[in-house]
């Protein structure tokens, strides 16, 4: 330690150079962030050769299927809904616009007046697009294109809702990346060509867009504002802005170098990396609260600058070097999981805390030698009229807790259990459209397309065999159909999608719609000579988004009603035991692909990952506690307000019925790093004063003056500088702000009132009386 | 009919030959028609037997083999066709039929041998797909002149041999799914050589390549053909072999009921 000691000697003997340095190294990583790029792909929460990731993409690429923004076009305010002629003239109109941008797949556009509908029309059969607007569009009209859509099992719920109220169109597009532009032309072309009708824009692609633009608000929104109001508390709280700038610059700088040094290394802006400097501004920020803390009371009191420098930051360093282990240890241990953004966010914040405890150690006490002036005035100073609320209730806690200290051992104990018992009601879950806040126009579109329509979740049961031609066989084809008919009884299920649907309404319609001939026939050939005379009316490649052109794999779409893991998770083991018990064909095999999929995918993986990342961490924090202390026993009872934490606000989210997802998992790491440090705090100054003073009850005394206030003061300033947050617009936003308050709270209030509780009991055996 | 033809252009072409160092400009309509004349009306009937590779745009291929019979009613009229597929296997005996009209639309009849159905097909679209391939019904068939208005827009050499270059915008652009379409055609035998079609935003997306001519009974005739789609990707190619003409095909063939039994004399 000594020559780290040296290093805070050097920074107070050259204060200018030091912050030279610290300028030009900033500049350095700064002017890496014209490079950043954004990704907003749920898809890359898996590794590029994830197996379950290449399968999908491979899925995608045999059945030319692409990401598609979804026009939901609603009229509720009718009896025809949107089938009435100046509606459907508009559809057709804006359909015919959204095919002349660039960048959608114009052939591959599923609207009423691209997609063809089969009919018979007694010797007749029509094969021609559902909709036909260079014709006399009339009522009449409108409604014989409302019983055709009604009438075939391919385009209801997909295409026209079930009640007649909403069509979708949906608009593949070449790039996901040009989404946010081609959804806009297609506002634009709305606002042009559409009337009364309600126009909803979502889809995949929109939603991941959409997010990204918030995500950029909330990085310059969200995260200055928390440092605002802190920057504000710090400046209640001490009185002198050069001092509380220093504290802010820390925070700053090291959010500059770690974002600087992920975009330099050309790592892409995820959701979750997004979040490094609001995670990063409070843990950042602790450490120079505690020395501005000591020096600021310290210093008022007279002596030396630099002396009282080197004397805080004497009694600091250890403290603040183990607080910055835990936190860096606890972001670190995200590198346990198997998820790529997860990974890449624990180990760049746990380079932003070490930069900051650089920072903090060098930086601050260079900055403090250059301010001008000194000593805080007289009437600041809190041992002559102090900030006599904050006092008072610090001396209550520690003599309460103290002579109540079995009470406080049984109600922790108690709230134990209960969190322990929230955790397990905890449901794991997650719904990328749930990280867009109620009421935003993502969330109303999915809610209100979801309502009309089988479900715009898309999920894909593929089926492959082991010979050409092998997927047209009647076989093959009914098996398809009785997995349909079981998903049909699936709740969450709103619609599927096969090959064997396109059959059964061709033979339909070519039998002068006999329902009994609304079946897959006996005969292979009949089968293929259906497929063909789809092909030779319709658009050739509209099979090959359900069946491969060798017929040996097959699609069956699977819509779902809401993009919540856990239904696809059900949908998938169910169908897991119904193929357990209706074998498939000799030679076919079954699995799974599209977004729903991915999505339980790495949900699965989290769980498991964030388990060993969270028990990783624990282990390590403990090890670390042991080491500093030099003693099992103060390792252990460091530990303690951590784990009461941990397990209160996970027993709580499972209480409040909030679904553990990414954001809720990933905020593991930043209360185990962030609720040990107050307990290292108290921990160790209690030791310090105790070897100076011999006497416990002389020790509680001081201990409850300014190391307890530096804690309160820490606690106040993080919880209330991320109030703000918890009205973001963004939910993992919302869940990172309740969670900073609530860890400063709850592991504040554990610390100064259970640890103290506990010391007093194991006196003895702690060696502090 | 035949007399007619000769009337109609041996004539002109025959004094063009007499009178040395003239040149009659051609305009744009008719050089389309006599194109249209050329290449989807050679001799009175015709017989030959396709080959069509399409590839989707992931490169993987589908192989048809079909019969296709012709005969026309009247020069630049009415026609009839009558297509009869061999492959793929389970769809062998299909037969597909087209009396191809003018001013009015096609009727179109299918066969289906499983289930020993005929059907009549509605036929307003003459812009969808051809057997699942990248030609439409009317790239078979031949688009009517009369539906597009034509401009020259420059004379050129392709491949070395002189073209024109004529843009044609179609006068309902309601009922097809392109702006307009440019084809090269050339001006010794007036075969198509290439065509390019642009969708509504203009852009190309369709490109038709005449890649063989062989002459067939005095006849030149396209033996190889290429579509391609450049919106989507994606190409069809079509060989034409065994080609035959004026081999007296009667009308009667081109009945709903010689689609359950095909005329064995062409058909093997």
């Amino acid at each position: 330690m000594g020559f780290f000691r040296s290093v805070v000697a050097m920074s107070v003997d050259h204060p200018k150079k030091v912050i030279a340095c610290y300028i030009v190294v900033t500049i350095l990583f700064a002017i890496q962030f014209p490079k950043i790029n954004i990704d907003t792909d749920p898809e890359n929460m898996l590794p590029a050769d994830e197996p379950a990731r290449v399968a999908h993409r491979e899925a995608k690429e045999e059945f030319l299927l692409h990401d598609a923004i979804v026009v939901g076009v609603v009229d509720e305010s009718s009896e025809e809904g949107v089938f009435s002629s100046a509606t459907l003239v508009n559809i057709g109109k804006v359909t015919e616009e959204i095919l002349k941008i660039d960048g959608v797949v114009a052939g591959d556009v599923m609207s009423p007046s691209t997609t063809d509908d089969i009919q018979a029309e007694g010797a007749l059969l029509r094969i021609e697009p559902l909709l036909d607007i260079s014709r006399t569009v009339d009522e009449g009209y409108a409604r014989s294109v409302r019983d055709a859509a009604l009438n075939n099992p391919l385009l209801k719920d997909l295409l026209i809702s079930g009640d007649g109220k909403a069509v979708a169109i949906y608009v593949p597009i070449r790039e996901k990346s040009e989404s946010y532009r081609i959804s806009q032309e297609i506002k634009k072309i709305i606002g042009d060509y559409g009337g009364d009708e309600e126009y909803h824009i979502t889809g995949l692609p929109v939603a991941e867009d959409t997010f990204g633009v918030e995500m950029f608000k909330q990085m310059a929104i969200s995260a200055p504002m928390a440092g605002l109001i802190i920057f504000l508390l710090m400046l209640y709280f001490f009185r002198r802005v050069t001092l509380v700038i220093s504290s802010m610059a820390v925070a700053m700088i090291s959010i500059i170098w770690a974002m600087g040094l992920l975009i330099g290394m050309g790592y892409t802006v995820h959701i979750m990396s997004s979040m490094i400097p609001i995670f990063l501004m409070p843990i950042a920020v602790v450490d120079s609260v505690h020395i501005l803390s000591e020096y600021h009371d310290r210093y008022g009191k007279g002596g030396d600058r630099k002396e009282v420098i080197l004397e805080v930051m004497g009694g600091l360093f250890i403290p603040m070097l183990y607080t910055s282990l835990t936190s860096a240890v606890g972001f670190a241990a995200l590198s346990l999981t198997p998820i790529p953004p997860v990974r890449v966010f624990g180990l760049f914040v746990a380079f932003g805390i070490f930069a900051a405890w650089l920072l903090t150690i060098t930086f601050i006490p260079a900055y403090i030698m250059l301010v001008p002036g000194g000593r805080p005035r007289h009437r600041d100073l809190p041992q002559k009229k102090g900030d006599p609320p904050l006092s008072r209730i610090q001396r209550g806690l520690g003599h309460y807790s103290i002579r109540h200290n079995k009470l406080v051992m049984l109600s922790i104990a108690v709230v134990l259990v209960v969190s322990i018992y929230g955790i397990s009601r905890m449901r794991v879950n997650d719904n990328p459209v749930k990280w867009f806040h109620e009421g935003h126009p993502i969330r109303v579109a999915d809610a209100v397309l979801n309502k009309h329509f089988g479900g715009t979740y898309m999920a894909y049961l593929l089926l492959e065999g082991d010979s050409e031609g092998v997927m047209k066989t009647p076989e093959v084809l009914k098996a398809v159909e009785s997995i349909q008919e079981y998903l049909g009884s699936v709740d969450v299920v709103g619609k599927t999608t096969s090959i064997a649907d396109v059959v059964k309404k061709i033979s339909y319609e070519l039998h002068d719609e006999d329902p009994a001939y609304n079946i897959v026939p006996e005969n292979g050939n009949a089968i293929a000579q259906y497929l063909f005379l789809y092909e030779m009316s319709g658009d050739p490649d509209d099979l090959l988004h359900l069946i491969t052109p060798d017929a040996r794999k097959t699609n069956l779409w699977v819509q779902l009603k809401s993009g919540d893991n856990a239904d696809m998770r059900t949908v998938e083991l169910l169908v897991d035991d119904y193929l357990e018990e209706h074998e498939l064909p000799e030679g076919i095999s079954a699995s799974w692909a599209g977004m729903p999929y991915l999505n339980v995918v790495w949900q699965e993986k989290m769980v498991a990952g964030m388990l060993k990342s969270l028990m990783g961490g624990f282990a390590t924090v403990l090890i670390l506690m042991i080491i500093l202390f030099r003693s099992f026993l103060w390792g252990i009872m460091a530990m303690i307000p951590l784990s009461v934490t941990v397990a209160f606000i996970y027993g709580f989210v499972g209480f409040a019925g909030k679904d553990y997802d990414m954001p809720i998992a990933v905020l593991s790491a930043l209360t185990l790093g962030l609720s040990v440090d107050f307990a290292i705090h108290l921990c160790q100054r209690t030791r310090q004063i105790f070897s100076e003073e011999r006497e416990w009850g002389r020790t509680v005394d001081k201990l409850f003056m300014e190391p307890v206030r530096a804690i309160i003061r820490n606690a106040v300033v993080i919880a209330i500088g991320f109030i703000p947050l918890i009205i973001a617009p963004l939910v993992p936003y919302q869940t990172v702000g309740f969670f900073l308050v609530a860890i400063m709270t709850i592991s504040g209030i554990t610390t100064l009132v259970v640890l103290p509780a506990l010391m007093s009991i194991f006196k003895r055996p702690l060696k502090i009386g | 009919m035949v007399t007619i033809r000769i009337f109609r252009y041996a004539l002109p072409l025959l004094i063009l030959l007499l009178i040395p160092g003239t040149t009659v400009a051609l305009t744009a309509d008719e050089i389309i028609k006599k194109a249209s004349l050329v290449y989807n009306y050679a001799g009175d009937d015709g017989v030959a037997r396709l080959k069509m590779r399409i590839k989707d745009r992931r490169g993987r291929e589908r192989y048809r083999e079909m019969t296709m019979l012709r005969k026309d009613i009247e020069d630049g009229g009415r026609q009839y066709y009558y297509v009869y597929f061999h492959r793929p296997a389970d769809v062998e005996k299909m037969v597909f039929m087209v009396w191809k009209n003018i001013g009015k639309d096609d009727d179109r009849w299918l066969y289906i041998p499983a289930i020993d159905l005929v059907r009549r097909i509605a036929a307003r679209d003459k812009r969808s797909s051809f057997a699942g391939s990248h030609f439409t019904y009317e790239d078979v068939s031949g688009r009517n002149p009369e539906d597009d208005e034509h401009t020259i827009m420059k004379d050129e050499l392709l491949d070395g041999r002189p073209v024109y270059i004529i843009k044609n915008v179609p006068k309902d652009k309601d009922i097809v799914e392109f702006s307009y379409y440019v084809t090269w055609i050339d001006k010794g035998d007036f075969l198509p050589r290439k065509a390019e079609y642009f969708d509504k935003a203009r852009r190309l997306y369709k490109v038709f390549t005449v890649e063989k001519i062989e002459t067939i009974q005095g006849i030149p005739t396209v033996v190889k053909i290429r579509a391609e789609d450049k919106g989507r990707g994606g190409e069809t190619v079509v060989e034409f072999e065994d080609i035959r003409y004026d081999v007296g095909i009667k009308k009667s063939v081109f009945h709903e009921r010689y689609l359950r039994r095909p005329p064995r004399q062409w058909i093997r």
